[in-house]
């Protein structure tokens, strides 16, 4: 046994498996491989770690001259780290509803030309259909003599309609993305959707920015958990001093009613069975009931921070494990969704996310809506387009005064540090007071 | 450079194989491939927490048969065969095009544009430019949260069934701190190909400053204001908006706002926008493009009129267009895409700073942009009212809405100044009247 504190290994390997068609035509479709391995060695100081691609896994005199040479790298660190206690333990990956491998590529093809051929209208000048279907094997050893291997499938598609007419060039977007198994077949309606919305989109309005109501749809109130919450409650932030809800833990910040939580365990498209440094991965109220409860944690942040729970390790194959969400929510409240809009009276009703960004020491996020509606009398009216929010973490919760039942995830990619890892966002509609909405419209 | 040279015939002599079994069953095929080092610390508050190193290698075949293009990658070179085989099948799925053949090999310089023969993958060497940027960063009272110094070299090797056999020597310095003063946050980096290039201490010092600066900001009322956007702004709105619209695949397949613009005034005269790729010490300069097509300069914007989009090969042979040299690959062993080089945005320049202006360092959600129509609504950070160049109050939050194409109109001047932010050469730009929307 390696004579160091503490290493692990992690090496993944797999396959990816691609399809394009624009405009009718198959851009490119195929498959391709990846090998790639990760080894973080713990000694006096802080962490040296090697990230080999093409890995062949080793053992005896060549695997001690790798710890070494990590251990030798290591000697440039100062930071003593400690990692804190945890529990380890795997959960079983839940099993595919139909094997994508038992799918013939053509046939693929072929479905995923029936949801892009759905795209077609008068208006639209393109149509894009992409699937992407992604087999990992990881191995996980470490030197307490844990050792977890699994392997996971996530496949899906996502579908753009370009809309176009007298130089205004609108897009609408829909996406489904699982690890339950192969879905491709009878989803036209998606490719419809997308259509729609961009044609719909043409016709839409600019708003004017400035402060209003606006109830959120679960996709974008999701986006705005991830945002607002999920990033500033992350162990390295917290010890690095980079986050606003630094030393708030048992603080009100938010209503209530608002309850926010990140849970790997959850079978939804963040779902990991074990985190990437084999600890157990547990369900964690970030926010319980408007009061800072438990932050995110790796081994590291875990012993430096306190005040929450580790297993929330994730890393893109070959890389260093970071804290990172996971499935991140917004618990179910009990208003109904006619409550909420009656209750925004007038505002606006935005749905769908183009995404968003968070600087948590700020304490300031923006996310963006896909389309939405101006909420006039509790009702929608005209639609409208390229709508931003933006707030402060700190205020904005206590902002959200009703939390619907009809909470929904919605699967997505989250960057950081250069690596992007699957996750899923959702929750109820929500109402939110004071939103400051970014918009180019004139008066 | 002996290293070199051995290892190109270590790796000449299995990608001839892969060329020789390749063309038993397709008419053409080309071999990408990249392998590298680095080496990177990283800061934990003000002390180094990790260091990393790593051997990355990326194999990425094509293949092309009755005009049906293939591929597939692997980071495993000794099962070249299994992706050969991946590449074949995946042509059989392609919709057949034109298709006019690989480029044929010419002669080109041997002498990198990249790569600085001094620059080692030394732990050591990152461990100090950490300490340097350190240093600067103790001019002002801010903590550090976090910061990176990385090392890298890497070489290219691309063949193809015509006789091209090009390789190609890269390296690159990559450097960034964060900084935070109370609520106020502060983000610089540099980057470079070569260490005489790069200045850590600067990187540290601007850090700290803005945390520091910005801290105690006021909020402004919503209003049309003058603005100044730093490089950094600028080049987020234009990355994700602007730079993509001029890919000649979205503007044939209906996805770029410029499709019909060719010949039309769609900047101020003043401005110019090209890609050089043959520019000495820029991060993204290369004697040939991703498919062995030499590179040349192309002028995207010449007095503020569209004259050119950008082209390969599979995207020029089918919409009967010249290929711009304009391929790129996404990563190791990434397939050739359209994209550029060094884009660099130029024209005539002076100090735009003389007048009182809200200055934008940087933006936050640019990647939320509207794509097809431009429109934006970003949060704006460290953001100052200027006078005289000088830093004077800050803007505590507030955003800032327009549209990419539009606002390209209305710019009133560019600076002096020209700063690398990844791939993009760009000054900071002055608008007249700007929308910011307050808290």
């Amino acid at each position: 046994m390696p004579d160091v504190k503490y290493y692990d290994l992690r090496h993944v390997t797999g396959q990816v498996t691609h399809i394009d068609i624009d405009n009718g035509i198959v851009e490119s479709a195929g498959t391709s491989f990846f090998n790639k391995a990760v080894l973080r060695v713990l000694d006096r100081t802080g962490w040296g770690i090697i990230q080999i691609d093409n890995f062949t896994p080793c053992t005896g005199r060549k695997f001690e001259d790798l710890i070494q040479s990590a251990r030798k790298l290591a000697g440039i660190t100062e930071e003593i780290v400690e990692l804190g206690e945890v529990p380890h333990g795997i959960l079983p990956v839940p099993p595919l509803k139909e094997d994508p491998r038992a799918v013939s590529i053509e046939e693929k093809s072929a479905l995923l030309a029936e949801i892009e051929e759905a795209a077609r209208h008068p208006l639209v000048t393109n149509r894009r259909a992409n699937y992407v279907e992604r087999i990992e094997q990881v191995r996980f050893t470490d030197s307490s003599a844990n050792e977890y291997s699994y392997e996971m499938c996530r496949s899906g598609f996502n579908v753009l309609a370009v809309a176009s007419q007298n130089g205004n060039v609108q897009m609408g977007f829909e996406r489904e993305h699982s690890i339950h198994g192969f879905d491709l077949r009878h989803r036209q309606d998606a490719g419809k959707s997308a259509a729609e919305i961009a044609v719909s989109l043409l016709d839409a309005g600019a708003v004017k920015g400035g402060k209003m109501r606006a109830v959120l749809d679960p996709e974008l109130a999701g986006v705005f958990a991830h945002e607002a919450v999920g990033h500033a409650s992350e162990g390295d932030l917290i010890s690095e001093g980079n986050s606003v809800l630094k030393g708030r833990t048992g603080e009100k910040i938010a209503s209530e009613i608002l309850t926010i939580v990140d849970d790997p365990a959850l079978s939804e498209f963040g779902f990991d069975p074990v985190d990437a440094e084999g600890t157990k991965v547990l369900r964690t109220e970030i926010i319980s009931r408007g009061v800072v409860n438990a932050f995110l944690h790796t081994r590291e942040s875990l012993a430096a921070v306190g005040n929450g729970i580790a297993g929330h390790a994730r890393a893109m194959p070959g890389e260093p494990p970071l804290v990172r969400m996971s499935n991140t929510f917004i618990e179910n409240g009990d208003a109904k969704k006619a409550e909420i809009f009656e209750e925004c009276k007038n505002g606006i009703f935005l749905a769908g996310s183009r995404g968003g960004q968070v600087d948590p020491g700020r304490g300031i996020f923006q996310f963006n809506a896909e389309y939405g509606y101006l909420v006039e009398k509790g009702e929608c009216t005209k639609m409208i387009r390229d709508v931003s929010l933006s707030g402060e973490i700190l205020s904005t919760l206590h902002r959200i005064t009703l939390c619907g039942n009809d909470r929904k995830m919605s699967p997505g990619y989250c960057g950081k540090g250069g690596q992007s890892v699957p996750v899923s966002d959702g929750a109820p509609h929500v109402l939110l007071l004071d939103a400051v909405v970014g918009g180019s419209g004139l008066d | 450079m002996s290293s070199f040279s051995t290892r190109w015939w270590v790796a000449v002599d299995w990608i001839e194989e892969v060329i020789r079994e390749g063309r038993r069953s397709v008419d053409e095929l080309e071999v990408f491939y990249v392998e590298g080092t680095s080496v990177s610390a990283d800061l934990k508050r003000k002390n180094v927490n990790l260091a990393t190193t790593s051997r990355e290698c990326g194999l990425g075949i094509r293949t092309i048969h009755n005009g049906r293009i293939g591929s597939s990658s692997t980071n495993d070179p000794g099962t070249w065969r299994d992706c050969l085989a991946a590449a074949i099948a995946s042509g059989k799925l392609a919709t057949a095009q034109t298709w006019s053949g690989l480029p044929d090999p010419v002669s080109l310089p041997a002498s990198p544009l990249s790569f600085d023969p001094a620059l080692e993958c030394d732990p050591g060497l990152a461990r100090d430019l950490l300490g340097q940027m350190l240093e600067g960063a103790a001019e002002h009272p801010a903590e550090i949260t976090a910061g990176s110094a990385s090392l890298s070299i890497s070489s290219e090797t691309l063949a193809n069934s015509h006789g091209i056999r090009y390789r190609d020597h890269y390296t690159g310095v990559s450097l960034s701190l964060e900084a935070i003063e109370r609520q106020s946050t502060g983000y610089e980096f540099d980057h470079a190909s070569s260490l005489k290039d790069v200045d850590p201490r600067n990187v540290g010092e601007k850090a700290a400053f803005f945390a520091c600066k910005s801290a105690d900001g006021k909020d402004i009322p919503t209003g049309d204001y003058p603005v100044v956007l730093s490089p950094l702004a600028y080049a987020e709105l234009l990355g994700n908006v602007f730079v993509p619209a001029l890919n000649g695949r979205s503007v044939h397949s209906g996805r770029s706002r410029l499709a019909q613009s060719l010949g039309e005034t769609i900047a101020d005269p003043r401005i110019t926008m090209y890609d050089d790729p043959l520019l000495p010490r820029a991060s993204g300069s290369t004697w040939w493009d991703a498919e062995g097509t030499p590179t040349r300069r192309i002028d995207f914007v010449r007095d503020g009129v569209l004259r050119t989009f950008a082209y390969d090969l599979k995207t020029a042979y089918r919409y009967d267009k010249k290929t711009t040299g304009s391929a790129v690959r996404g990563g190791f062993g990434g397939l050739p895409a359209i994209g550029h080089h060094n884009f660099i945005v130029d024209g005539e320049r002076e100090n735009i700073l003389d007048e009182r202006v809200i200055y934008i360092h940087n933006v936050v959600g640019a990647h939320t942009a509207n794509p097809m129509s431009g429109d934006f609504s970003v949060e704006i950070s460290n953001a100052f009212w200027m006078e005289d160049g000088g830093f004077e109050e800050p803007v505590r939050s507030a955003m800032m809405s327009g549209n990419v194409f539009d606002l390209h109109k209305d710019i009133a001047g560019m600076s002096r100044e020209t700063r690398a932010v990844g791939s993009l050469i760009l000054p900071s730009i002055r608008l007249n009247e700007q929308r910011i929307i307050g808290k």
